[in-house]
């Protein structure tokens, strides 16, 4: 009798215990735009620097790809919070979507086009005619390249636009002409690359033509900010301390190795050149705090959008965008 | 012209019982033959065995001056992409035409020529098909069941034609028809229990050709010889 | 034949939006995630045309490569219909390939020829070949006793007559396994453009996809569907009538 009762309480103890070491962490999954590359320094130094767990949070975090978006998962509670570009923001809200913008990651576009300098260097939005673009259908690429090809008036029949994805072929062999890129990640592989073989090139950079949209940027859902606010502020506080430490050039070693981790296509020394430019668009002066959003880009985007009839109607966006402190 | 048997022996592969067992006949002659006996006895077996050229390599089955064997049966068709009509002209020689003409009217075919052969009733397709085997080549043709839901009256007269106009050729006529074959066949290769005790035996039938007497008694005797082998 | 084909694909189309709009309903969904009707109609009028257009293109391909496999299933099934080492290897080599999924090899395919023409057409044409061939050498080895006895034993049996035989007599069967290729081949061919191609109905779904425009999706769903119904009627129909014709058939009893 003594025994049992010994037995007993024992693995209540032990029950008791397991329960409190889960209680300890939530389980949050976190949605990214693209591959795990250095462009995403932040978000998996955040989670292998121990960031997340500091803050009590257990965080998968989840490379991104042009069949998954962070918005429809955040909608079907498959993901707590995401990465989306300006663009996919604001045209989920149009069609109703319930999020809000709580960090915007990239305070420069890293958004750029590659093309060879043994072709003409586009000058002007005239010059795009008869180019051969690719574009990553559903991307912010798709968007910036429409708004500009309808700002310059060139038809879609005075272009070829080619739809593309993670692999570079058509641009090495030429069949495509002006390749998007990021221009800290993408960017960086694509001019070592041609380097080597001996060839220069030039970047299209649509802010030089006034199409500035804003870049990858935090969100989540209505529903999240209601129910969990405390969640919501601990994941973006731990979130934020993980891109500080990460876009810090005294953490680059082991920034560098965690990236390596998961970047696996891809050398030290590309890391290393796609960490520095990351850090130019992340923190562009010590004065800017990670995370900081633009208000004022964020309505330039939207007009522009509305401009462009890429939306139906006005969104409001500044009402969906929440600076956490 | 000569069919012969010596002491034949057949049993399906895997069959613990042998479908034929010791036969031996002899059928000299041309002439319109029998193979009578119930169902199951071997008269098909014996027919294939006859027509199939590997079994004549074995000396069982002897056929002298018979070069071409022709073996059918009541389930035949013709291909249903053509008239009948049209699928008899393809398979009779131009020195046939008229006799096979005289066929269709004998055989009361005239008015199905322009059909298909799933258009015809039974009879109809097992005459048609029976006419297509007498337009060919052959010296002795066994029919297996050949008129098979053919009424009586026709039968009688398709027989008769047959023994007139092939009259240099062998037939193997396979019926249940007791008086029919009693009636018009020469040489009845009975399968079953003879008084002798052997289990077939040749009996002689009426052989009745065109325009014949019936010799009822004689009939009857035929008939009667060939019940008491069951 | 052809409107029974329709209404159907409709009831079922119909029946796929409700359930859609009932799961945007119970799980509160936006537009975003799953289109209202309001949104589907808009859409349908801003992408018809040119989904009309690509789903044209697929059914070409699509038509092309079942004539392609059709052609390919008789000779191959005709060479290996009989016995010989030939024919037995040729039903093994069937049998066992057409167990392993042929799309799989699209992204191969793609890979040695490019996203062109060709591709499509080779794999709508690989998609439909197998189950073809295997329908066709089970009839062409399957002697039709009760015709082919006549012309064998009188020596006028030849390879032609004796496929013409087996074929005519199988004819209900042929138009079945062709009439029922042809989902397979449709379905072979937009797997296919989905995976690697650059034109055709299943790339404007992938591009649909990354744009993450349901709506988008559920157009070309239905001018698939619709497409499809139409040319199935269709070859139902043309085999009823040749079967009529040869007065093989009426209401699937053989006269």
């Amino acid at each position: 009798m003594k025994i049992n009762n010994f037995i007993f309480w024992l693995l209540l103890l032990f029950l008791i215990s397991t329960t409190n070491s889960f209680a300890k962490e939530t389980k949050v999954n976190y949605r990214l735009k693209w591959l795990f590359n250095t462009s995403v320094a932040g978000d998996i130094y955040a989670d292998a620097g121990g960031y997340f767990k500091d803050a009590g949070l257990d965080v998968d975090v989840r490379e991104g790809s042009p069949e998954k978006n962070a918005i429809n998962e955040l909608e079907l509670k498959r993901a707590d919070f995401g990465v989306a570009s300006a663009d996919q923001v604001i045209r989920a809200l149009d069609k109703g979507a319930k999020i809000f913008v709580i960090a915007q990651l990239f305070q420069i576009n890293p958004m750029q086009w590659i093309y060879r300098r043994d072709k003409p260097e586009i000058k002007t939005l005239q010059d795009l005619r008869g180019r051969n673009i690719g574009i990553t259908f559903g991307g912010n690429d798709e968007t910036i390249m429409n708004t500009l090809l309808a700002k310059a008036g060139i038809k879609k029949k005075d272009v070829a636009i080619t739809g593309v994805r993670f692999d570079f072929t058509p641009f090495f062999m030429r069949k495509v002409d002006v390749w998007p890129v990021y221009r800290n990640s993408q960017g960086v592989i694509l001019k070592d690359r041609l380097a080597r073989e001996g060839e220069d090139v030039y970047f299209f950079n649509p802010a030089d033509f006034g199409v500035n949209f804003v870049a990858n940027s935090v969100i989540t859902s209505q529903a999240m900010l209601e129910k969990s606010p405390d969640i919501v502020e601990k994941f973006l506080k731990a979130l934020l301390k993980g891109w500080e430490a990460a876009m810090d050039p005294a953490n680059e070693v082991h920034t560098l190795e965690v990236v390596k981790k998961l970047d696996k296509g891809n050398n030290n020394l590309i890391r290393k050149k796609q960490l520095n430019a990351t850090r130019n668009l992340i923190k562009p002066s010590a004065s800017i705090k990670i995370g900081t959003i633009n208000m004022e880009a964020w309505k330039q985007t939207e007009e522009m959008m509305l401009k462009e009839k890429q939306i139906k109607k006005p969104v409001n966006i500044y009402t969906h965008l929440i600076q956490i402190k | 012209m000569r069919l012969e048997c010596n002491n034949l022996n057949f049993t399906y592969p895997g069959s613990r019982t042998a479908v034929i067992n010791n036969l031996s006949f002899s059928m000299k002659n041309p002439g319109f033959n029998s193979l009578f006996g119930p169902s199951g006895v071997g008269k098909t077996s014996l027919a294939k065995m006859i027509a199939n050229s590997n079994f004549k390599c074995n000396y069982d089955i002897v056929t002298e001056d018979m070069d071409t064997i022709l073996y059918s049966y009541n389930l035949e068709r013709l291909p249903g992409w053509l008239s009948t009509g049209k699928h008899l002209n393809k398979v009779t020689s131009p020195e046939n035409q008229s006799l096979k003409e005289q066929l269709i009217e004998i055989f009361e075919l005239n008015d199905v020529l322009g059909s298909r052969f799933s258009k015809l009733s039974m009879g109809q397709q097992n005459r048609m098909n029976l006419i297509r085997y007498l337009m060919q080549d052959f010296d002795l043709l066994i029919m297996d069941e050949s008129l098979a839901n053919v009424d009586e009256k026709l039968r009688e007269t398709i027989i008769l034609a047959i023994k007139e106009l092939f009259n240099d050729k062998m037939f193997l006529y396979i019926s249940h028809n007791l008086m029919e074959v009693s009636k018009f066949c020469s040489q009845i290769l009975v399968f079953g229990k003879s008084p002798g005790k052997k289990d077939c035996f040749v009996i002689e039938g009426q052989d009745c050709k065109k325009g014949y007497l019936l010799d009822k008694k004689q009939l009857d005797m035929t008939m009667l010889e060939i019940m008491n082998a069951f | 034949m052809l409107f029974r084909r329709i209404y159907q694909f409709l009831i079922v189309y119909i029946i796929g939006i409700l359930l859609l709009l009932m799961i945007k309903t119970g799980l509160s969904l936006s537009d975003y995630v799953i289109p209202g009707v309001a949104l589907i109609v808009e859409t349908t009028g801003q992408v018809f045309k040119e989904y009309f257009f690509d789903v044209m293109n697929t059914m070409s391909v699509t038509i092309l490569g079942q004539c392609l496999s059709i052609i390919m299933a008789f000779t191959v099934g005709i060479a290996g219909r009989k016995s010989s080492w030939i024919g037995s290897f040729i039903k093994v080599t069937a049998y066992n390939i057409q167990a392993y999924p042929i799309v799989a090899l699209a992204p191969i395919i793609f890979i040695l020829l490019g996203d062109g023409f060709i591709p499509r057409l080779l794999i709508a044409s690989m998609i439909c070949y197998f189950p073809l061939l295997l329908s066709v050498l089970g009839i062409m080895a399957t002697p039709v006793k009760d015709i082919e006895h006549f012309y064998i034993v009188t020596g006028r049996m030849r390879w032609q007559l004796e496929v013409k035989i087996r074929a005519f007599e199988n004819l209900s069967k042929l138009t079945t396994v062709i009439s029922g290729s042809a989902t397979l081949a449709m379905a072979g061919t937009i797997v296919g453009e989905f995976i690697a191609a650059n034109a055709g109905i299943g790339y404007s779904i992938r591009i649909a996809l990354y744009q993450s425009d349901l709506a988008k999706i559920i157009v070309a769903l239905f001018m698939i569907g619709i497409i499809i119904s139409i040319y199935q009627g269709i070859l139902e129909t043309m085999g009823e009538q040749i079967k009529a014709r040869w007065s093989i058939s009426k209401k699937g009893e053989v006269l």
